[in-house]
């Protein structure tokens, strides 16, 4: 399957994904926060693309809100596919796709402590890369500020 | 005799062998400047160029510093790469098992003032010197193996100065 033919079958079967620009990359589709288990679950299972293999989920804090971004891929079919979802900027939260692929634990447990979106439904939500004794916020976020945090000089 | 003319020492020959009397403050720095063993301690690119200087070609060795991979055995500490926030407190407790008296350098700008993590980080403890007290700084990203020799010269120089009883805890 090319890409066209899998953009082509994305959106003719899955009309809860939405074709998103991607440029010369992976295809990228946006999915909405309460039907993204729901549609992992199912590329997973579709014989004709058996997304099997997770590779990444990024966090993107654009200001205005907060992206979740999840690249999987197709050993068995040789496919790759980025779903992006797109949170509130007031307390994001989303459910987690470890029961779709247990690779999401790891990067959940980072992405909830670097960012501050809540997971749901995740087993093991503890401090992961941060130190122990932690306590000043989710230093990824744009308008994290610290006392010993010295920001690099606008022009 | 290289060794008796190194030492400020009245040597005197007697039939059969010698007799060399010294300070024991003379003797005891001689030995430790000339035998500074040194712990592993390499967090980054730092540690490239510092196994590099311990290889044959620039050669620790012949300067008597060998690498202790304890700390119960070193006198010396090269901080060689970068100290996260969560890595301070592991520097601070191999510093504390260290016997006295105990050295320390930094080496490359990580240690000395964060480097290129001094803006826009919230991991990277920004210089060591807040952490352990430093004797030698090596500026550098990484330095170069001779400004590290250099560092240990100078080191071992400072400690051939030294006054018997006169380290203490910084």
């Amino acid at each position: 399957m090319t890409k066209e033919e899998l953009k082509s079958y994305l959106e003719s079967n899955y009309p809860e994904l939405t074709y998103s620009e991607s440029g010369k990359y992976d295809l990228l589709f946006i999915v909405e926060a309460q039907k993204l288990v729901k549609t992992c679950e199912k590329l997973r299972d579709d014989v004709k693309l058996q997304f099997n293999y997770l590779g990444n989920i990024s966090g993107v804090d654009t200001t205005e809100n907060y992206l979740t971004v999840y690249q999987i891929a197709s050993i068995s079919n040789k496919l790759r596919l980025d779903i992006k979802v797109i949170l509130p900027h007031d307390n994001p939260s989303i459910n987690s796709v470890q029961s779709v692929w247990p690779a999401a634990n790891w990067y959940e447990r980072e992405i909830w402590e670097l960012y501050g979106i809540e997971i749901h439904n995740h087993d093991n939500l503890t401090r992961f890369l941060l130190p122990d004794d932690w306590d000043q916020g989710h230093p990824m976020r744009k308008d994290w500020d610290a006392p010993d945090f010295i920001r690099f000089p606008q022009k | 005799m290289g060794l008796i003319k190194k030492l400020p020492v009245f040597a005197e020959k007697v039939p059969g062998g010698g007799i060399v009397t010294t300070s024991i403050e003379q003797v005891l720095n001689f030995a430790q400047a000339k035998s500074l063993w040194y712990l592993l301690f390499g967090t980054a690119c730092c540690a490239i160029e510092l196994m590099c200087t311990g290889a044959s070609r620039y050669d620790f060795d012949r300067l008597g510093m060998i690498f202790r991979a304890s700390p119960r055995q070193s006198d010396l500490i090269i901080v060689a790469g970068t100290i996260t926030k969560k890595m301070a407190p592991r520097l601070r407790t191999l510093y504390d098992q260290m016997a006295e008296p105990r050295y320390v350098i930094a080496m490359g700008g990580c240690t000395i003032k964060g480097g290129p993590f001094y803006y826009d980080s919230y991991s990277v403890e920004k210089g060591i010197e807040h952490i352990i007290p430093v004797d030698i700084y090596i500026p550098g990203c990484p330095p170069r193996p001779e400004s590290l020799l250099e560092g240990c010269l100078n080191l071992s120089k400072q400690i051939q100065k030294r006054k018997l009883g006169d380290w203490q805890e910084k």
